[in-house]
């Protein structure tokens, strides 16, 4: 609310001024005065005289009153007039949408002047016509503005529901759609107020606005242009006032816009600019050891009430051939993890402890020149959504050519057989007519075998696969889980598989880890740890999928905020099993064998 | 099993393309489907993307208008979309939406969107209306003290469940819940799917429950539907279907489901090639395209639903019998 108090008062003053200008003791602003005519400064004309002695300040205030009543009551009619057509339109197309749509067009092909000349000739000038020329002039815009909002609200979920629950289109159109549009149309609102307080100078200047000697803002700047060499303060002093008035404006606007949208977000704090220096300059040497080997990777992002962890002390190791999934719900820092190990964090988020070593050599500490290499290369990623993962305006076969022109030195020609035959690798049929298609001419499948395709390019040696099956069909999951299930085993590739499907995990991987706000909970075999679960947050989550022939449990409650978390165990407040102890302080995660859990109680309560 | 609620008869939906320029074919997304929906019973409809099952369930509820066939519900032929008698009898009827997010206006409080069909469809006072919706609060699990707090403030399941009581609110006779659950964590899902039943069995509602997920839809429904390109497969009680599946599309649709205990998933079915353009479908049996075991009779005539035996278990597969 706080934002709206500093241009909420300028706009008040401004409008209070030129209401009480009649109250005011001041000069006549239309009594002329020759013998003082450019006068800088006499007394009782703090601001001087213009070109017929006639006092500045008064003419200020005084061209306020028209200036911003024209402006006001032009654009009002406008917003209003414009908004109801735009909604009309959009919601009931046909010939509403006929008529708001092309009136506007037709308007829109009217030069303005040439338009205001036409009601002038036909209404006389003054300050109504002046009116009637600028809310014609403005309307178009609202009704554009709306329309189009209207057309992307109206197909909007939330408006289904309402017109699924019978009510009035009257209501739905007032009470849902309206306050939906209501910010594109406030801020159209603005830019057509200040808009509208220029074009009334400028036809004020041609004659056909505002008509001398009432004074304006336009005709001011009009008589003081004709002398701007011998007193350039005339010109400043309207034009300071123009644009105090549409900066005020302009910010109310927006302010009242933030206000009304309820969505939150919208005063998203601020990330305090994060230093990227890496801590830990000596770290452990490196030990042969397997393809990707991560030992308490801690990723931190700063916010204003502190440091938060998504992904905190996060070990794992994973061996040439072999697929380790990483599993847990959302906001539970599996995407982050991923993210982290190729580099790829975003500018707030840094890597803070820990170490990420692929084939020996620590990713996180490596120069990102290096690390850029080996992304694409020797380790690539396959995104969930394939569609915005590709360019839409690249053909998909150059698009794969040019992932392989990235990492080595051939022809584009060589290039570009090499990505049809990739393209037949993973699964396409007709491989040479489908690299000259565009990602939207494909489906959802197929766009994330072009992806594999890309990823696979320059044979990686690790594959990191951020739940490339969440967005298809089942049917089509399962071929892309059988394509990648080949492709790792004929090429040998490392397989990091970050998936919330657990069905997903007991089908391809051969180890599990499954992270749980930010920690892992447990890690071993999947074979084990889905046959015998240690830790209470697995066998929860095991009873939660609906398959067999026993009811489906869920767990109750969610995951807690990374800024909210339980001091000791973090599942301690959704866990059966929770004792005082587990709250006491945070459990330590016990290696048992190949298999790890973070429980104080796991002894106890394992099956 | 009672008296039938809703009842479609070859109920079919083509989307003509809009425009003066745009060409090409109508896109029929329903095309003849038999739906019938008893009062206290869950029909589920499973299918994959552009299988037409939103489209159907939209058509039960009379949201859209059918381009052919008819649907009754309680004995009486559906109104015309927008009139005075459509409008009242939304209060019979309710839809809860996929998207935990897009399916709530993040600009109005959560208790005036959950009170909405009170207001309309009902003449209860201010205080009565609070009321009854703190009532529908505790129902799905929620805190009537929150009901002036916006959307954004609330989880996906929480969001889920304010849905589920905003579509109670007038207790309809009948819901369509389109993917109720797809979009939630697994954990969250159980939860949802739990409360979907409790409420099925306590308010004895008729449920049309869309899913793509096989396995929910077996522990929710009592019978289910499986489609394929606008058009029925296979449709039956939900433990036949699941256990003995006779259609070749619904068994490459099961064993393509992940199972936690991959022993005891049937031998997988690849299916080849890409679905077809539903503006432009295979002749006869639409699904012959992909089918392990087509055959040139399969492409002549539309294969019919016919029962193999008295169950209520229907296939539309002329070969049913020797693949099985």
């Amino acid at each position: 609310m706080r934002r709206l108090y500093l241009p909420g008062l300028a706009v008040l003053f401004i409008c209070l001024v030129a209401a009480a200008a009649p109250l005011l003791p001041m000069p006549d602003p239309i009594r002329q005065d020759v013998a003082n005519r450019l006068a800088a400064w006499l007394p009782g004309s703090p601001l001087g005289r213009d070109e017929f002695g006639r006092d500045v300040l008064s003419r200020l205030i005084w061209g306020a009153r028209s200036s911003l009543m024209v402006a006001f009551i032009a654009s009002a009619i406008a917003a209003v007039v414009g908004t109801a057509l735009g909604l009309l339109g959009g919601w009931f197309r046909g010939v509403a949408e006929f008529l708001a749509i092309r009136g506007a067009d037709v308007v829109l092909c009217f030069p303005p002047v040439l338009l205001a000349l036409l009601v002038v000739t036909l209404l006389g000038p003054g300050t109504a016509t002046l009116i009637l020329v600028l809310s014609v002039l403005y309307l178009p815009g609202f009704i554009r503005v709306s329309f189009a909002e209207v057309l992307s609200a109206r197909n909007q979920d939330y408006v289904e529901a309402v017109r699924a629950l019978g009510a009035p289109t009257m209501r739905i159109l007032l009470r849902t759609v309206l306050p939906n549009i209501a910010g594109p149309v406030l801020v159209q609102f603005s830019l057509a107020v200040a808009a509208a307080v220029v074009l009334e100078s400028g036809l004020s200047f041609l004659g056909l606005g505002v008509v001398p000697p009432t004074p304006s803002w336009g005709l001011m700047i009009r008589g003081a242009r004709s002398t701007m060499e011998q007193a350039p303060m005339l010109l400043v002093w309207p034009c300071v006032a123009l644009t105090f008035t549409i900066l005020a404006m302009n910010i109310l606007c927006d302010a009242v816009r933030d206000i009304a949208d309820k969505r939150g977000g919208g005063g998203a704090k601020r990330l305090r600019l994060v230093d990227r220096l890496l801590p830990g300059l000596f770290p452990p040497p490196a030990s042969p050891a397997p393809l990707l080997d991560v030992q308490g990777l801690t990723v931190e992002i700063a916010v204003p009430g502190g440091v938060i962890k998504p992904v905190e002390d996060v070990s794992f190791s994973l061996s040439a051939g072999r697929t380790l999934a990483i599993v847990g719900e959302s906001g539970s820092g599996k995407s982050m993890a991923a993210t982290a190990i190729m580099g790829l964090l975003p500018p707030a988020a840094r890597a803070a402890d820990g170490v990420a070593r692929f084939e020996g050599e620590d990713l996180l500490r490596m120069p990102e020149a290096q690390r850029r290499r080996l992304r694409g290369g020797a380790m690539a990623m396959v995104f969930q959504d394939p569609m915005s993962s590709l360019n839409p305006v690249h053909r998909i076969g150059d698009q794969v050519a040019e992932a392989i022109r990235a990492h080595r030195d051939v022809t584009a020609e060589a290039a570009r057989r090499e990505a049809v035959d990739l393209l037949k690798r993973v699964g396409i049929a007709d491989p040479e007519r489908r690299a000259r298609a565009y990602p939207h001419e494909l489906s959802g499948g197929m766009r994330q075998r072009v992806m594999i395709a890309m990823a696979i390019a320059n044979k990686p040696r690790l594959l990191i696969a951020d739940e490339p099956t969440t967005a298809l069909d089942v049917t089509v999951q399962a071929a892309i889980l059988e394509l990648l299930a080949v492709l790792r085993r004929e090429e040998g590739m490392g397989v990091v598989l970050i998936t919330h499907s657990l069905g997903v995990v007991a089908e391809v991987a051969e180890d599990v880890v499954v992270m749980y706000a930010a920690q892992v909970v447990e890690r071993g075999p999947v074979a084990e740890v889905f046959a015998r679960p240690l830790h209470p947050y697995t066998r929860a989550l095991l009873a939660a999928v609906p398959d067999g022939d026993a009811e489906p449990e869920g767990i109750p409650g969610v995951v807690p905020r990374p800024d909210q978390w339980p001091p000791g165990c973090r599942f301690a407040p959704r866990c059966a099993h929770a004792t005082e102890a587990c709250n006491a302080a945070p459990p330590a995660l016990e290696g048992q064998g190949d298999r790890a859990v973070r429980c104080i109680r796991w002894r106890e309560i394992a099956p | 099993m009672t008296a039938p609620l809703v009842v479609a008869e070859a109920v079919e939906m083509s989307f003509a393309p809009r425009g003066i320029l745009a060409g090409g074919r109508p896109v029929r997304a329903v095309a003849g489907v038999d739906a019938t929906v008893a009062k206290g019973e869950a029909l589920g409809v499973v299918g994959e993307s552009g299988s037409g099952k939103s489209t159907l369930g939209r058509l039960l509820l009379g949201l859209l208008a059918a381009t052919g066939g008819s649907v009754r519900f309680d004995g009486e032929p559906l109104p015309k979309p927008g009139s005075a008698a459509w409008r009242k009898l939304r209060a019979r009827m309710g839809i809860v939406f996929q998207d935990p997010f897009g399916s709530l206006d993040a600009r109005r409080s959560i208790g005036a969107q959950v009170m909405d069909g009170l207001t309309i469809h009902t003449t209860l006072n201010a205080a009565e209306r609070e009321e009854r919706t703190a009532a529908l609060f505790r129902r799905v699990g929620l805190d009537p003290q929150r009901m002036g707090a916006y959307p954004h403030e609330f989880s996906g399941g929480q969001r889920q469940r304010l849905g589920i009581a905003r579509a109670l609110a007038t207790s309809p006779d009948f819901l369509v819940a389109d993917e109720p659950v797809s979009a939630l964590d697994v954990s969250i899902q159980a939860q949802v799917v739990k409360l979907l039943a409790e409420l099925r069995g306590d308010l004895g509602l008729a449920m049309l429950f869309i899913s793509h997920d096989l396995p929910v839809v077996r522990h929710l429904c009592d019978r289910v539907i499986v489609m394929y390109l606008g058009r029925v497969m296979e449709e039956g009680p939900v433990a036949q279907v699941f256990a003995r599946p006779l259609h070749p599309y619904t068994v490459a649709l099961l064993s393509a489901t992940p199972m936690l205990d991959p022993a005891k998933r049937a031998q997988r079915v690849i299916l080849p090639g890409e679905p077809p353009s539903p503006s432009n479908p295979p002749s006869g049996c639409v699904f012959r395209t992909r089918c392990l075991h087509a055959r040139p009779a399969c492409a002549e005539a539309v294969p019919p639903l016919r029962s193999l035996d008295q169950s209520g278990h229907r296939v539309a597969c002329i070969r049913a019998e020797e693949i099985g």
